[in-house]
């Protein structure tokens, strides 16, 4: 009966959208202490790439891989913003939009590691990791009434899932906490909340890492999932394409960017005629929101209202 | 050979500088980056390519077509993204850089789809006419390029300290309230930077398809990222700064092709962003103030 309701093309929109989703909360941590990265998909190709070579070339396990990608991301995050956040946001985003180009023409130019233009193939992925695994250990997916590849893309959509919620429920404790009310008083006045104690500093740097380690752990986790990868999946498009998840669904709230991912991951699968005009839509959304609604769909009011409405109707929405 | 390397740096970086100072003078009036610049940029070079390529008009109407239809993309610019964040209350300082690279992406992806992903040939009348002075062999190409270059640099910093608009704009830029209290029609001054920022990325456009001989949708991002990246090494506002920042880039990135490797190529911007930034944030000829930023 399982075997039915599964169907992994769907699975696998679905893991897209969680893996996106991981993406918009590397730009709303980012987004949260007030400052602009425009290097997000550089640090996913980052993390994507040395995840796949690790695996390939010294056959280290995914999960190994997927940590040593996040890992580099994040130290390449770290020497990027310490030069770039000494001054105003508009620095950061020159210099986030500068690396991410730069990490794209690499990519490109360094055909001996990286195969060049062509891409990487041949990545382990996660899906048929897991059935070879279980099968080793006299599990069989049959069992569960379930196919092979169904049970694959159930076990990567189940894996994505749990790395989602720990990551939202990581931040959303931050957010609560001394580190995140340090961002929010960052991005609200940087020079009160320097005058107030706050190592400014020390917290912008924190944010953008934290932005790095994010989205090179989905860029990881793409490149497992999809088990090829070239240049041109890094490139500036993607970047903006996070971009506009978190700052369409609401860049003031976690629950926006979830929203924005999981929204616009689905409308061109729902609505086949959109994708093409994508970018299009995207470009003139953008400056749509900046002038209407420039904190998103879904803001601190909403959330509150839904709250409330839901309190007083027992059906809820 | 040196000489001609020195040359064809000199073209580029000319090229380099007149982008570099449509950035400059946004910045130095609104505290914005414009990050739609480059693809103004890329639809004068397209609106160059079909004028004088596909209707085959001659190449000085091909510039003053370029020229209208980039001014025209300014005033667009100015008036459905810029002004209506202007004066917001709560408005956060991104938001102008968010709006304009939806601008970017919209230009870019529309070019795209109206003309398709390949490159475009731009066929100009004296493409292969050249001069031999000794060994070296100039293109007229590049002297026109030269010429126009300089001309519309003189051309800005005349108008700028000479002229009563360009006194207005310098004004503004010092600070916008004062010269609005002092009677500077600011509204109108700012309007008037971004058409004539635009309009300058629109002849940049028509340049550099002259020199490469081919357009593309995706030449705005690139250019764009230089022209960011040479207003910073020569101060973020800074006219002076932007012309002598295009030349140290063109002429770095033409021996770097001539005496290394040609690929990374596009990657001298970023490495000069990164070295500025941890050596003198400021910029070549920024003073300390504005490394406070806006």
């Amino acid at each position: 009966m399982l075997g039915e309701l599964l169907n992994p093309y769907q699975l696998q929109i679905a893991s897209f959208v969680l893996i996106n989703i991981i993406l918009a909360i590397s730009v709303y941590v980012t987004l949260s202490s007030g400052q602009l990265s425009l290097g997000s998909a550089g640090f996913m190709g980052i993390g994507a790439y040395t995840s796949a070579l690790v695996t390939i070339h010294f056959e280290f396990p995914i999960i190994v891989g997927v940590l040593v990608g996040a890992v580099v991301a994040g130290i390449l995050g770290i020497l990027i913003g310490i030069p770039a956040l000494r001054l105003s946001g508009v620095y950061l985003a020159i210099a986030t939009l500068g690396l991410g180009e730069v990490i794209r023409v690499i990519f490109v130019n360094w055909e001996s590691l990286t195969n060049g233009a062509v891409g990487i193939s041949n990545i382990p992925q996660i899906g048929r990791e897991i059935v070879f695994t279980t099968r080793d250990l006299g599990f069989n997916a049959t069992s569960l009434g379930l196919q092979n590849n169904q049970f694959a893309s159930l076990s990567v959509f189940l894996i994505l899932f749990v790395l989602n919620i720990f990551i939202i429920w990581f931040i959303v404790r931050q957010k609560n906490s001394r580190v995140g009310r340090a961002f929010s008083a960052i991005q609200l006045d940087e020079k009160a909340a320097e005058s107030m104690g706050i190592n400014v500093t020390y917290y912008k740097v924190l944010s953008f890492a934290q932005g790095a380690v994010l989205a090179g752990l989905a860029g990881a986790l793409f490149a497992h999932v999809m088990g090829y990868i070239s240049p041109s999946d890094f490139a500036y498009h993607r970047a903006v394409e996070i971009l506009i998840f978190t700052v369409f669904g609401g860049s003031e709230v976690i629950v926006g960017s979830v929203f924005g991912a999981a929204f616009l991951t689905l409308m061109p699968e729902v609505l086949r005629f959109i994708s093409e005009y994508r970018y299009i839509i995207y470009g003139v959304l953008l400056v749509i929101l900046m002038a209407v609604r420039p904190q998103g769909i879904i803001d601190a009011n909403i959330l509150k209202r839904l709250k409330r409405s839901k309190g007083g109707d027992v059906h809820g929405s | 050979m040196l000489l001609e390397q020195l040359v064809n740096g000199i073209t580029l970086g000319s090229i380099y500088a007149i982008v570099a100072l449509g950035f400059t003078l946004v910045f130095g009036v609104l505290g914005i980056i414009n990050m739609a610049h480059g693809e103004i940029f890329m639809v004068g070079a397209y609106v160059g390519v079909m004028t004088t390529g596909v209707l085959g008009w001659p190449l000085w109407l091909g510039f003053i077509a370029a020229i209208l239809v980039t001014a025209f993309l300014g005033y667009l610019l100015e008036s459905l993204t810029l002004r209506p964040l202007r004066g917001k209350k709560g408005v956060s300082h991104l938001a102008p850089l968010i709006s304009t690279i939806g601008v970017s992406i919209f230009l870019e992806n529309m070019t795209h789809h109206l003309f398709g992903a390949g490159n475009k040939p731009f066929r100009t009348p004296f493409a292969q006419l050249s001069i031999e002075i000794g060994s070296v062999t100039i293109y007229v190409v590049q002297i026109i390029i030269f010429v126009i270059s300089i001309l519309l640099m003189m051309g800005l910093s005349i108008w700028l300290s000479k002229t009563k608009a360009g006194k207005a704009l310098r004004a503004t830029a010092e600070n916008l309230e004062t010269a609005s209290i002092l009677g500077v029609d600011t509204k109108r001054t700012i309007i008037m930077t971004v058409v004539i920022a635009s309009a300058m990325g629109g002849i940049a456009g028509v340049l550099v398809g002259m020199a490469f001989n081919s357009v593309s949708p995706q030449m705005g991002l690139a250019i764009g990222l230089k022209g960011l990246a040479i207003i910073i090494l020569g101060g973020m506002g800074n006219v002076k700064g932007a012309m002598v920042g295009g030349l140290i880039l063109g002429l770095a990135e033409t021996f770097l092709v001539a005496y290394g490797d040609s690929g990374y190529r596009d990657a001298i911007a970023f490495i000069m962003i990164i070295i500025i930034l941890l050596l003198k944030p400021q910029g070549i000829f920024g003073s300390k103030a504005a490394q406070e930023g806006r």
